[in-house]
């Protein structure tokens, strides 16, 4: 294994990369194996496989990976943008700040997008008030990219009634079903539906000399201590490092991508941990901040790559809803990973329906299942949630329960984007991110229907008690889609579809805003295709002088 | 209003909206809104690092009526007291005046001059309920929760009890297939999975 470099801040390296998320790991790792000098920008600290641990207090209470919300960042909220802009208890754009992203504190569910998710617009038709259009690639063309994404990052599956077509099989098989996929297959055969294998970024087997999951449970906001979730920190990281071509730079703030009078960028300015300023020049620079963080540092460095006005634009947070039950006997879903069967039935949208929209339900013990926080907030509703009735039931159910968890459409709209907040700043100095969002009436009446069918699921299944909110509007999110769209037209997009900024020749620009639509809620694994398919682009780009 | 009365105001809103919370709201760090510093593992001690015994006996009384013991321990037997008086020396240490101050509060509900802890056990209920709605209450709650459920080496949980009271084995953290009784039941007739 190569020595890690150092390099030089004044010195030219040939690409900084800004984040080291789901795509900027790939990203770098893809560019350094390559032989391409990389510097990784990555804001958050440098927190390494085994010391994460199962600490609900110090994950969930005390902010370890999402930092300490508005008092740090700023960060404000309104619904629409004739209102000011609000600081809430919580960000409004969640993502975690730690080397590897928040692929480090996903739950791992990788759905690969359908041939219709690309010509969607061109399906169903023109939608009012909406961006909705077809994306400038195909799924042919991204499909390599996910048979990639599987077998180089980890991912354990099985082929399912829904699934699109594919040019390899899964590397390893699905990891065990649990409680709450057993009664999914009961409920939904009974209903005539066809209940699918979920699949996994979490590995079944040793895969690339990567240990399997030991079923701890602690998968959705936790880092895996045996490193078998498929983050780019267990992943790509490492093999970026041994390249000895990729620095790692954590706790590294950009502020400011530098362009010259020629229009291209020569230079990434970012606080170092102690808050000095620093610089590290460049022949290219790739954007992988997150679609939140991403369009707020354009719009930071003089609208850089703007020429669109489309940075910012078309968020899209993907709707969310749900249904929860208790059944009579044990689960036990504190162990095990979350969600092993999902139902893909309404994966298309429907005319009939009378709406736009599509996504998939997901069986799984909840979003709160570890102890602590299922006995603040994942417990059946009750009059009273303290003494000894409430303790008694908590020890009843947390055993007992399970979810039907919706993951499902979101439209692009104008009114729905980050801009930046004209007085806010964060504990750096830089102007806050501000978020304006309403749900698309359609993303609603789409996640309800959908949560109605996760509840027919439910009471098919037998469940004891059920319990749900109806679907709501969103008031945040940790999908941060669309903000830097790709497309073939410069006036209507940021990115070309290979990522280059449609302005800046030598700026790449790849994460979740470089989505045209929402996918079915379940992102990630197209964020990851299209990383890899970039940096095939980039580096032929470079390798012909052609960046 | 002075500024301390601006910051428990403030305070009091934010521990009250973590009640209730949906999950996205949940991901975002309530607590450390109000908190800053590491939180150091310490082993368990018999004595107070914060707290004077007399108020120490007055919290762990509130605390074993938001977690009484049943036919399973409490939030006493778990030495929920032992957490938070740990935490008030670490995360936790700008709440301290304001539990106080709601201590005292609570207190000055009980007009014959007897402490909260010499009251019965339906006279604590009685006056908790009164009062469950202040951000008091909330956070305390919140904490006795954290002391039940949150890792030993904060000072409570004491040998996993917590994690027993749920079912949970607290000395297993890897598990293997067949998880509960409905897979099992489903794996009987699909072996392969």
């Amino acid at each position: 294994m190569a020595d890690t470099p150092v390099f030089n801040t004044r010195d030219e390296v040939d690409f900084v990369v800004i984040g080291s998320g789901a795509a900027g790991g790939i990203i770098a790792k893809e560019l350094s194996t390559a032989g391409f000098s990389t510097v990784v920008l990555e804001q958050g600290k440098y927190r390494k496989t085994p010391e994460f641990t199962h600490d609900e207090i110090k994950y969930f209470l005390n902010g370890e990976f999402f930092g300490a919300g508005p008092r740090e960042t700023g960060m404000t909220f309104r619904d629409d943008e004739n209102k000011e802009a609000q600081m809430g208890q919580r960000d409004p754009a969640v993502y975690a700040r730690t080397v590897g992203g928040s692929s480090v504190v996903f739950s791992a569910h990788f759905w690969r997008m359908r041939p219709v998710d690309f010509n969607e617009r061109s399906v169903v038709g023109a939608i009012d008030g909406t961006n909705f259009v077809d994306w400038p690639i195909t799924y042919d063309e991204l499909e390599p990219y996910y048979s990639k994404v599987e077998w180089d990052m980890g991912v354990s599956g099985a082929p399912g009634f829904s699934d699109p077509p594919r040019s390899k099989p899964f590397p390893m098989p699905p990891l065990p079903i649990n409680s709450s996929g057993a009664l999914m297959v009961k409920g939904a055969k009974a209903l005539g539906l066809h209940p699918d294998v979920q699949a996994h970024a979490i590995l079944s087997q040793v895969h690339n000399g990567r240990a399997p999951c030991l079923s701890c449970g602690f998968c959705a906001f936790f880092g895996c201590e045996v490193g078998a979730k498929s983050s780019s920190l267990a992943a790509m990281i490492p093999v970026a490092e041994a390249s000895g071509n990729c620095e790692i730079r954590p706790e590294s703030t950009v502020f400011q991508i530098v362009k010259n009078p020629d229009g291209r960028v020569t230079e990434v300015l970012y606080y170092d941990k102690d808050g000095n300023e620093q610089g590290q020049r460049a022949k290219a620079v790739v954007l992988s901040a997150n679609g939140a963080e991403s369009p707020r540092l354009l719009l930071d460095s003089d609208n850089l790559a703007n020429s669109s006005g489309y940075v910012g634009r078309n968020l899209m947070f993907n709707a969310h809803a749900g249904s929860n039950g208790v059944f009579e006997h044990e689960l036990n879903e504190y162990k095990g990973v979350q969600a092993t069967r999902v139902v893909m039935d309404f994966y298309n949208s429907d005319q009939k329906r009378g709406f736009y929209g599509g996504g998939g339900i997901d069986a799984r013990g909840g979003l709160m299942i570890t102890p602590l926080m299922y006995s603040l907030f994942g417990a059946p509703p009750s009059e009273k949630n303290w003494g000894a009735e409430y303790k008694e039931m908590i020890a009843h159910s947390f055993s007992r329960q399970m979810g039907m968890m919706v993951s499902a459409t979101s439209l692009p709209m104008d009114r729905n984007n980050i801009t930046l907040h004209p007085t806010n700043t964060d504990k750096w100095g830089r102007p806050s991110i501000r978020v304006t969002y309403k749900d698309h009436p359609d993303d609603i009446k789409n996640a309800q229907f959908l949560q109605d069918k996760g509840q027919e699921i439910l009471d098919a299944a037998g469940a004891v008690r059920t319990w749900s909110q109806p679907a709501g509007p969103s008031t945040g999110g940790v999908h941060l889609l669309g903000t830097c769209r790709m497309g073939d037209d410069p006036e209507t997009s940021v990115i070309d579809k290979n990522h280059r900024s449609h302005d800046v020749p030598n700026l790449f620009i790849c994460d979740g805003s470089s989505l045209v639509t929402s996918t079915r809620g379940q992102p990630t694994m197209t964020i990851m295709a299209l990383a890899f398919r970039a940096a095939d682009q980039i580096k032929s780009a470079a390798s012909a002088g052609n960046i | 209003m002075s500024s301390h009365d601006q910051s428990r105001r403030s305070f009091l809103q934010q521990s009250a909206g973590l009640v209730g919370a949906s999950w996205v709201k949940v991901v975002l760090p309530g607590m450390a809104a109000i908190s800053q510093a590491a939180c150091s593992a310490k082993e368990e001690q018999a004595s107070y690092t914060i707290l004077d015994a007399a108020e120490a006996g007055e919290f762990e009384s509130i605390m074993a009526r938001i977690i009484p013991a049943t036919d399973t321990p409490g939030a006493r037997e778990a030495g929920v007291i032992h957490f938070l008086d740990q935490s008030f020396g670490t995360f936790n240490a700008p709440t301290l005046p304001m539990l106080r101050a709601g201590l005292e509060e609570l207190q000055s509900g009980i007009t014959d001059g007897r402490m909260f802890s010499e009251l019965s056990d339906a006279e604590q209920d009685a006056l908790l309920e009164e009062n469950q709605d202040t951000g008091f209450f909330s956070l305390l709650r919140i904490m006795t929760f954290a002391g039940f459920f949150g890792m030993t080496e904060y000072g409570g949980n004491k040998d996993g009890m917590g994690w027993s009271v749920l079912g949970m084995d607290p000395h297993v953290h890897a598990y293997s297939s067949p998880f509960g009784f409905y897979d099992a039941e489903y794996l009987k007739e699909n072996p392969n999975g």
